[in-house]
């Protein structure tokens, strides 16, 4: 299971402070998060584990840059991408423009990534079993039936819940602007 | 390596560190700069010797606030750029002290015959003030890209010129100890081509020297 924005801020914030097991729980919990990421973005020769090694060293030496009021995730991900771009500059020979477009979509992913952290605080203001649904089905990509099955909860009653949780996070949206 | 072999080596040195680690750093980089910067006056142009007098007066202080308070900004930029992920910050405060100097300078001119206005503007020494400026900036500058290529900026032309202008405008600032000038827009011209050519050279050493 990947671990959270929440989760992994605590494990940074325990290592900045000087706890070794935060620290060591969160360069494994982001190994995944990193393979992910540059498996998606680099071609199919790239040495996907180099990178992530790379990265993990950067998060690691360069750990004092991270700011503990900020979020996490976007700080790792601008990380990992200057170290893509960085590796893309040095082997620029062989590096064919279908490299450099996928940079640029990868711009678009850290407001996706913001957005995600403040549908996670929206999320958070309305009733847990709304909350659940609503990420199982819309953020998870799970069909109706199959969270009403998992849940033991009749289809309606999960139809229901998503639709009075969408109707109150827009709400709250509505209310914040 | 393998992964977990990695995260074990790194795991085994994990040192606190204090909030505002990079604030402290650049912040010591800086004094460092300046100090090097303080020497190099001393040691080559001198201290202007009236320099007691000069500072009972206003010109004195417009110049060195336009100075300082451009470098203060500035350093706040730095400080953004030497994070992977810069927070947001308002430039336009840098346009703050040029236009209330630029206002002064108006004043001043629209005080003065037009016959003085050349004279004003030129003083004595517009051909060599850029350049020193940027001569004092150098210690400045080295320090602050040594400090920063250990931090992790990653717009790398950005964070360099950041750290032009801040070496530029504290060089500025030390050089009002030399400097015999008083004219507001003297100090707008040439004060501010030296702190533009601090700029660029660190938007040009930043790309090469910043990497990491």
């Amino acid at each position: 299971m990947r671990a959270d924005e929440d989760q992994l801020r605590e494990w940074m914030i325990g290592g900045l402070d000087g706890n070794a097991a935060d620290h060591t729980r969160l360069l494994a919990a982001i190994v995944p998060i990193l393979t992910a990421f540059f498996r998606r973005r680099m071609n199919e020769g790239a040495d996907v584990e180099d990178m992530v090694q790379d990265t993990l060293i950067a998060v690691h030496t360069r750990r004092e840059t991270y700011d503990r009021d900020r979020a996490f995730t976007p700080w790792l991900f601008s990380i990992a991408r200057y170290k893509m771009i960085d590796n893309f500059r040095r082997n620029r020979r062989t590096v064919p423009i279908e490299g450099l477009e996928e940079i640029l979509v990868s711009e678009g992913f850290e407001d996706a990534v913001s957005a995600r952290v403040d549908i996670e605080s929206l999320l958070s203001q309305i009733p847990e079993k709304q909350a659940r649904l609503i990420r199982a089905t819309r953020l998870g990509g799970s069909s109706i039936a199959d969270v009403s099955a998992a849940e033991s909860l009749g289809i309606s009653d999960v139809k229901v819940s998503v639709h009075r949780g969408i109707k109150a996070l827009a709400a709250k949206v509505g209310k914040t602007r | 390596m393998n992964t977990q072999d990695l995260i074990d080596t790194l795991g085994r040195d994990v040192r606190p560190v204090p909030r505002h680690a990079v604030e402290r750093k650049i912040a010591l980089a800086l004094i460092l700069g300046i100090i090097g910067s303080t020497v190099l006056i001393v040691a080559t142009l001198g201290i202007r010797r009236d320099l007691g007098a000069a500072m009972g007066e206003a010109d004195f202080w417009i110049k060195w606030l336009y100075t300082a308070s451009l470098a203060i900004v500035a350093a706040g930029l730095t400080f953004r750029l030497a994070r992977p992920e810069p927070a947001r910050f308002a430039r336009w405060w840098l346009a703050v002290p040029v236009v209330v100097l630029a206002l002064i300078g108006i004043a001043e001119l629209a005080a003065a015959p037009p016959s003085h206005w050349l004279a004003m503007w030129l003083g004595r020494t517009a051909s060599k003030c850029p350049f020193l400026v940027l001569g004092l900036s150098i210690p400045i500058l080295g320090a602050l890209l040594w400090s920063m290529r250990r931090l992790a900026p990653t717009r790398l032309a950005a964070a360099g010129a950041a750290a032009g202008l801040t070496a530029g405008a504290f060089a500025a600032t030390v050089y009002c100890l030399h400097c015999p000038e008083s004219s507001a827009v003297f100090v707008l011209t040439w004060y501010s081509l030296g702190i533009a050519f601090a700029t660029g050279v660190g938007a040009l050493l930043g790309p090469r020297f910043l990497r990491w």
